[in-house]
This record gives C-alpha cells, structure tokens and sequence, in this order.
C-alpha cells in the first residue's frame, strides 16, 4: 500500500509492472473491440464447404468470389449514393440555418429571442422516436414518403436545437471588434454576417457539417418507416434487408457483405477521426 | 440606412436604439424563420399530434373518434408493451451499472499511463461507436448466430458442446444478454472519450500532491478523480437512460423484439403499434409516455447542470 508513484527505487519497479499490466489489460480490451472487424477475414475466402470443414484455418486459395457475390446482393453502390444524398441533404439544410439562428441568438439577444431560443432549445430533449407516426402522416400527406427529402427534411428538424446551440455559444466567444470595425466600414448586418462572422466560425461549421454527415449517415428507423421503394432503400436498409434476407447459412458471404458494409464508415473514421472525437466532445461537454 | 448611427450594434452594449429599426426586425426575422419553420412543422405540430392521437382511436381505417385515456388503459394490459417497458429499464440499470464502470476503468488507465501504446488506443475503443447500427447488429449476428457464427464454429473446434449448445439469440433467458453485450461492444466509447476528456481536467497539482502524500493510483482514483468527475458520471447515466428508451436498432435488427417479447421495447412496441397493427392511437399513446419519461430525465439533467455549474 506504500507505494508512490514517486520516482525512486523499488516502488518504481513495482510502479512499472502495475504499468505493464493495466497497458495489457488495455491491449486485449482495445482487441475485443476490433476482432469483429476482423474475423470476417478469416472466412471470406472459402467456400461454404471449405468453412463447414476449417473454419479457422488458413484459407486453401484466395477467393474474390464471396465478395462479388455480396456487393450484388447488397447493391451497396446504389445504397451508398441514396445515403449520400440524404447526407448532403441533411447538412444544407441544418448548418446554415443553424448557423444564422445561432448568430441571431448570440449577438441581438432581447427578450424575444431568448424566448424563441428556448422554444428551439426545448426540442434538443425531443427524441424523434416519439413522434414517429404522425411524422409518418404528414410525410405522406406532403408526398414525401418514399423520397429522400421525406428522410432529411425530419432529420434537419431534429439536428436544428442542437447545432443552433453549438453555433450561439460559438458565435457569443468571438471578440465584437471585428464586427465593429466591418460596421464602420459600411457593412450592413447580412454582410457582417456573411463576410467577417461566419468565416470566423469555420470551426464550428466543419464540426456541424461532420457530425451532421455521420448522423444521417447511421439513420436507420426514419429509413425504415418512410422508404418502401427499393430503389431509393439507404445503405443501412439494404444492410439490414441482406441480413434478413440471405441469413448467416452461408458465413462467408455474410462475413464479405459485413466487409463491404463497415467499409465506408471506418474509411471516413480513419481519415476524420481526430475531428470526430473533438466534435463528440464538444456536443457532450456544452450539452 | 444606418441614421441611428451608433457604434455598437450589438444589445449587449450600450442601448442604442432610439428608433424601431425596419431593417434590423427584417434581418432577424429571415434568419430566424427557417429553423422556426424546420421545427413548427416537422416537430412541434407532429408532437401536438402525437398527443391529440393519443386520445383517439385511430386506425388505418374508419373514423378518429375521442376516447379519452381508454388507449394508455389498454397498454398496461399489453403484454408487448409491458415487457418493452420492464427491458427498457433493466437496460438503463445494467448500463449504469456496467458500462459507466468499465467506462470509467478504461478512461482513467489510458489517463494515467500515458505510454506510447496506450495513446492510440483511444480512437480504437471509440471506433466501434461511430459505426451505424445496421453494421454493428451484422457483427453482432456474426458473432452470436446458431451453428455458423463465430462462438459456435469456436467450440465446435474445441468440442466445447456446452456452448455450441447455447442458442444466443433465439433462448428467451439469454438474448437480452445478448444484445447488451453487443450494445456494450459499441457504445462504451462514448463513455471512454467522454470521462476521458474530464479526467484530463483535473488540474496536474492534485496529482502531484496525491503522490507526495503517498497516495498509489488506485487511491488517487478512488479519493480524487471519481469526487472530481462525478457530476460528468452523473450525466453519462441520464444520456444512458435517455439512450435506453430510445432504443430501437439493435434489438429490432438481431430479434426483432423477440423471441416472444423478450427483448421488446418501447420504441418497438410502439413501431409495431403504428406501422404493423396500424393502431395509431395506441402507438401514440406509447409516444406519449416516452416522451414524458425522457422528459423527466432531461429535466434531470439540466437541474444538475443548474446546480453544478457547467464543468466546462
């Protein structure tokens, strides 16, 4: 119990092994996270015969054939551009008009906007779950079921509370001379907007765009409900149809669909990971 | 157009308006009116409906007639219901009780022994967070289904018959444990990241007055850090149970609420309300008191953070 982790003799040699444990610990955790992502290479190349046999041994040749076979059952590539549309849908319409709601409420506080700001502020605590059959009714009454819109026209109104939030705290900790000194100039408030504060808030901005992104791109049960056209089916509706559909009889096919399937997000995930985690955060610490 | 000339435009300054200024009432009007109009029809009037609904009954076919309350009577009498809502809540306790602990194990070791292994690890546990439902439920069922997924095809290789024998997604007593596991693979994460981050708060003298009075790691834990971040814990439990009753994806993707209504829950409950049985008021109803659930964790939530200050 004595032991400090001051730097001297035998406690640091305890304090090293204490070390090399917990980091050990931390390796087999940090392993059960990602062997899922990674057993799926262990069957893809077999033939279902192959795998009743050896499951778990090397694989007699390298196959490609599983993996065609699952790209077509997926019809992922179709999937992935009607997800694409939904996404870019999503981030035109919530970061801008976050992005001005937010400024309004930032910088010409009166006691009507802090109203109308905790009007939008209360719908943060509004899961979309509760509102799903009359979200279904207007849809079809507006023709948007079965479209796209129908998925990001919900999804903006959903995301508006929050990124509205994110933007007025961002917008409250910019210094005031710069728009002083553009109002001086002659700028009106649309162009202080426009040309001096929204270019300073381009964190935020790729912080919204980002989130927004990964946040339509996960949707699933607004998927489920509005869409009934195949063609228009998202990629996680396709995944999911394919897991319902084709089964785990044939391991593995279904180990190169999920291949296929976690593909795109861990791609995004590796190149904007940093951004990602900072964006979580910073929703989770003002949140 | 700027005849008021002041300054400072901003309200937070000094008073400067003299006269009503058209421009400014425009300027702000525009920009708050399309994420007035987002919000007024795709939530504010819905939720109105989801609670006139609730009050109907309201099926795909006939007249909406008034009923009063008669729709949440005949939901405490739902055997679908009632399991959703018993899961829901055991989910929330075994989250707190599971998730938050290994949570906060992990966060404070990778804060602790910052090492050039350990560092990297952060974005790894956080991975499996970001990847969508429909990924995570494929895995899950790679994992856990019967003959050919990745446990049975281990202990066929081991002749390990107790856990071949084991039908994890099909055996009432087990599938909720299950599912969880599978929730808890994805969602520790945001846990990791989140007390991670309020860890690293703490300022560095703590620390260092903790280790001069001879305090070991596992005491500065214990007697600093939790006090420290308490509150930070406090919320990742109301998100967690907020979590809970919003929870839809994975059990409706491995089960689908099943076997029986073993892994039902409110959410499901209510889609299959709504859009099997195509009973809208009843669904409704089910909307109603996830709202009002969520409602009263989120209250929850913003009292604390009243109370407490915002940590950051």
């Amino acid at each position: 119990m004595n032991d400090t982790f001051l730097e001297k003799g035998v406690s640091k040699k305890h304090n090293q092994y204490s070390e090399i444990f917990i980091t050990a610990i931390l390796i087999i955790l940090a392993l059960v996270v990602i062997l899922p992502l990674l057993l799926p290479w262990c069957f893809v190349f077999k033939t279902q015969l192959e795998f009743a046999y050896y499951p778990w041994s090397w694989p007699k040749e390298f196959k490609w054939s599983n993996f065609l076979f699952a790209w077509e059952a997926v019809r992922i590539g179709e999937g992935l551009l009607n997800t694409l549309w939904v996404c870019i849908g999503a981030i035109l319409c919530t970061v801008p008009t976050s992005a001005m709601a937010g400024y309004i409420f930032a910088r010409y506080r009166s006691k009507f906007t802090e109203i109308v700001f905790y009007a939008i502020l209360a719908g943060y605590f509004v899961p979309v779950q509760m509102v799903l059959i009359p979200l279904y009714q207007l849809c079809n009454n507006l023709n948007l079921t079965n479209s796209l819109p129908g998925l990001f026209l919900p999804m903006t109104a959903f995301g508006i509370p929050f990124w509205t939030m994110i933007y007025r705290s961002f917008f409250r900790s910019l210094p005031n001379e710069l728009a002083e000194a553009a109002w001086i100039d002659g700028a009106g408030h649309p162009g202080i907007f426009f040309r001096v504060m929204l270019p300073l808030a381009k964190p935020a901005t790729i912080l919204a765009v980002l989130l927004v992104f990964i946040g339509s791109w996960s949707d699933y049960l607004l998927s489920l409900i509005m869409l009934n056209d195949q063609k228009l089916f998202t990629m996680q509706l396709r995944i999911a149809q394919f897991m319902q559909s084709t089964g785990t009889h044939n391991m593995p096919r279904y180990g190169a669909a999920a291949i296929i399937a976690a593909a795109p997000t861990i791609m995004l995930y590796l190149i904007f990971q940093r951004w990602i985690i900072k964006g979580t955060l910073a929703g989770a610490l003002k949140g | 157009m700027k005849s008021n000339a002041n300054v400072s435009i901003f309200t937070s300054g000094v008073k400067y308006q003299l006269k009503r200024d058209w421009n400014l009432i425009i300027f702000k009007s525009i920009f708050l009116l399309p994420a007035l109009a987002f919000l007024v029809i795709f939530m504010y009037y819905p939720i109105e409906e989801t609670f006139r609904l609730s009050m109907m009954r309201a099926t795909g076919l006939g007249d909406t007639v008034f009923i009063g309350f008669d729709n949440y009577l005949r939901l405490f009498k739902n055997d679908e219901f009632i399991a959703g809502f018993i899961n829901v809540f055991a989910w929330s306790f075994w989250s707190v009780i599971i998730q938050i602990p290994l949570a906060f194990f992990i966060a404070f070791s990778l804060s602790v022994y910052k090492n050039k292994i350990t560092s990297p690890l952060r974005a790894v546990y956080y991975l499996a967070n970001i990847l969508p439902s429909a990924i995570t439920a494929m895995l899950g069922r790679f994992i856990f289904a019967p003959r050919y997924g990745v446990i049975a095809t281990i202990s066929e290789k081991f002749n390990w018959t107790w856990l071949g024998k084991i039908d994890f997604l099909g055996d009432t007593n087990i599938v909720f444990w299950s599912i969880f596991t599978v929730a808890t693979w994805a969602y520790t994460g945001f846990g990791i990241i989140y007390l991670m981050a309020n860890i690293e708060q703490i300022p560095m003298e703590l620390r260092e007055a903790a280790e001069l009075d001879g305090a070991n790691k596992w005491q500065y834990a214990r007697f600093i850090v939790l006090p420290m971040i308490a509150y930070p814990i406090r919320i990742l439990a109301i998100i967690s149970t907020i979590g809970s009753l919003k929870l839809f994806d994975l059990p409706w993707m491995l089960t689908g609420g099943g076997p029986g209504y073993s892994t039902s829950t409110l959410v499901i409950a209510l889609y299959k309300q709504g859009f099997v049985n195509w009973q809208y008021g009843r669904g409704s109803a089910i909307g109603v008191i996830i709202f009002l659930l969520a409602l009263i964790f989120a209250v929850t939530q913003f009292s604390l953070q009243g109370k407490e200050g915002s940590v950051k």
